[in-house]
């Protein structure tokens, strides 16, 4: 039971991670950045890059992940996203644009990298295993949940606390108002997008630490459940897409610990049941405000 | 209309074959000159989900085609290969399998990639005519019985699940003394959940009990639960039926978990050294049935493998392994063949193919046109599949 649990809020924390990334665009511009799964992978492979040409460490190559990804972020929104939003164009075609970006880097990832599963190099990892009880927790784990919820904690601090957050937050409530007032809506923009995929990044780094199998389609599974989270969370909700990416992964678990064996295939069923149950009870999410006030 | 007219055209042709009319109308004359290259279709999944396994069947079916050229081709005229992608979706293996059998003509299909496109493109190539030999398609219902009715122009050279699967529980049982296990399954993958349902039945018939049986789907991304819950029974072994992508979370998982080593007997996805990689440390733990045992020092296998890693400077896998040999029985059998063109005589070649020597081992095809082959039981061992006994 105790492993369970643990379980769970490793893969909560890795939903969290993911899903954070994606709700701080949400709520800063309005578009679903269908390209974050791609920079997921990106980071996975970057980390991939320095641990096996370099022979970096594990810890400096996340880094190395964040920043390159973000870097990579901002690329994103320049080629994907500044265009349209010149044009005025409707969120509905950023979505569609960032999809269509996705696609041809997964290509282009597949052409270098082939298809298939790749490894980080034997003995780059840590393998400590923690013994409690008769439970066995594996000790990278808990060091990627360590450092999820250090990394959603530094996210909250640089959005409410600090200047860049204020122009961040300026932008999310009207671009043009936050223009007006003095605020570089444009730096704030590649802020936004810099610390996204940074954040999508570490986390596709950090996941493929924990299973060790990088491939170019590694995000497309969490697309899905981001979505889920964000919506039970509350759309651009921040603090929201955390609790929901918990709910999410404690519910998947408690599903599967909970049913019958002969309802075992109803744990999916379970699961997205609660996102139906949310949408019609409260469908600005749980943790979900008005458009004016988020962020 | 377009496709209307072309579909009457090929069966026209196909019953004047059928009645010994000679070359169907539409194919250029072989009488003088150099002689016509003879066209093969290859329909696979170069993207998509089952991506990782086309780019290998290309280069083995075109390792094949250029040996068997080099070898003065059949009867001096050149097999040519024409490729096309599925894009591991069935429509679209219907689209290419309509295109190769009425555009470019082929004499034969190799294809496609899964079994699920399969069940939708070999009823085209059945109901025109021309043989297909599936190379990859473990499934059920691929030949013998087929859920579309008559399916008695397709062949297939991939060793099925109902072989495999039985074959690598009976010698685990027979080594490891099973009697109680937990059999995990990607149940959103109808080859694997058929790979479950023969697990079962092989369980039963040999008094092993399947303690608690554990769905999972292909876009899970964390098995720890599954395994902690398979953990709760204590089982003697795992079984596991799922693809590549999901075989190697199950075995890292299960390494981590039961750090005494637990045996995970698998269905034909864990048959990739994609999967040993990824699961490292853990791999060994896998059991699994396949249809080739690539350290074989069969003369046809060592030459195969030397071959193919002159060529592309990487080893082969079963995917380029099997396309490559039914590109070899192919030849064999339009060697054979009365009339090369002439599909039906084509389709009793196949059928008489007998103890060929291949890299799978002697080959046969059986009444129903399944495969006659030896089964390899295997595990890993230093990062390779070995022999498992």
């Amino acid at each position: 039971m105790a492993e369970q649990l643990y379980n769970a809020i490793f893969v909560g924390s890795i939903y969290a991670l993911f899903a954070v990334g994606f709700a701080l665009v949400f709520s800063v511009l309005d578009i679903l950045n269908l390209a974050h799964p791609v920079v997921f992978m990106l980071g996975a492979f970057v980390a991939l890059f320095f641990m096996s040409t370099f022979g970096v460490p594990a810890a400096l190559a996340a880094v190395a992940a964040f920043v390159l990804t973000g870097v990579f972020g901002i690329f994103l929104d320049r080629v994907a996203f500044a265009p349209l939003r010149r044009r005025g164009a409707p969120p509905l075609s950023a979505m569609i644009s960032s999809l269509g970006f996705a696609i041809v880097v997964i290509r282009l990832m597949e052409l270098r990298y082939g298809p298939d599963l790749t490894s980080y190099p034997t003995g780059s990892l840590p393998q400590t295993v923690l013994q409690i009880g008769d439970a066995r927790l594996d000790g990278l784990r808990l060091l990627i949940i360590g450092l999820a919820i250090l990394l959603m904690a530094a996210l909250t601090y640089v959005v409410r606390a600090t200047q860049l957050g204020r122009d961040i937050r300026a932008l999310a409530e009207n671009p043009r108002a936050a223009r007006l007032l003095g605020v570089d809506v444009d730096r704030a923009i590649a802020a936004t997008f810099f610390i996204s995929s940074g954040l999508g990044g570490v986390a596709g780094a950090l996941l493929g630490f924990a299973y060790n199998a990088i491939y170019p389609q590694m995000g497309t599974p969490y697309e899905l459940k981001a979505f889920t989270v964000m919506v039970v969370g509350g759309m651009g909700s921040l603090p929201g897409a955390v609790l929901g990416a918990y709910i999410l992964g404690i519910g998947e678990i408690a599903a599967l610990v909970f049913l019958p064996a002969e309802f075992a295939e109803l744990r999916d069923a379970l699961a997205f049941g609660l996102l139906f149950l949310v949408l019609v009870i409260r469908p600005r999410g749980l943790l979900g405000h008005r458009t004016a006030d988020r962020a | 209309m377009r496709t209307r007219l072309f579909a009457a055209t090929a069966a026209v042709a196909v019953v004047l074959a059928a009645c010994g009319g000679g070359t169907p109308g539409a194919q250029p004359s072989a009488s003088a000159g150099p002689k016509a290259d003879i066209k093969v279709g290859l329909a696979i999944s170069l993207t998509g989900a089952a991506n990782i396994y086309g780019p290998a069947q290309q280069n083995g079916a075109k390792l094949a085609m250029e040996q068997i050229n080099a070898a003065g081709g059949i009867g001096g005229a050149k097999i040519a290969l024409v490729v096309e992608d599925d894009a591991s979706a069935r429509d679209q293996g219907i689209t290419v399998f309509r295109k190769l059998i009425n555009e470019d003509k082929v004499t034969a299909i190799l294809g496609p990639t899964l079994s699920g496109v399969a069940a939708g493109a070999h009823p085209v190539a059945q109901q025109a005519g021309i043989p297909v030999i599936a190379i990859s398609n473990t499934g059920v219902g691929i030949v013998g019985k087929c859920d579309y009715g008559a399916c008695d122009w397709i062949f297939r050279a991939s060793l099925g699940e109902e072989t495999a699967l039985p074959a690598a529980l009976k010698a685990a049982k027979d080594k490891l003394n099973l009697k109680k296990v937990v059999l995990m399954f990607e149940s959103d993958q109808k080859f694997a959940s058929d790979g479950a349902d023969i697990f079962k039945k092989a369980a039963a018939d040999n008094g092993i009990t399947i303690a608690r049986t554990i769905p999972y789907k292909t876009a899970d991304v964390d098995f720890s639960a599954f395994v902690t819950q398979a953990k709760g029974e204590s089982p003697d072994a795992i079984l596991a039926s799922g693809l590549a992508g999901t075989a190697s979370k199950v075995l890292v998982e299960v390494g981590k978990q039961f750090p005494q080593g637990l045996r995970v007997v698998g269905s034909n996805g864990f048959n990739s050294p994609a999967v040993i990689t990824a699961a490292g440390a853990a791999a060994p733990n896998m059991i699994v049935g396949t249809a080739w045992n690539k350290a074989s020092t069969d003369k046809a296998n060592a030459d195969f493998v030397k071959a193919f890693k002159d060529k592309y400077g990487s080893d082969p896998d079963q995917f380029a392994t099997q396309a490559y040999t039914a590109m070899i029985v192919l030849a064999d059998a339009m060697k054979r063949s009365t009339n090369v063109t002439d599909k039906a005589a084509l389709k009793k070649a196949l059928e008489g193919t007998k103890d060929l020597a291949t890299p799978l081992g002697a080959f046969s095809f059986t009444p129903e046109h399944d495969v006659k082959q030896p089964v390899f039981v295997m595990t890993v061992k230093d990062g390779a599949f070995v022999p498992f006994n």
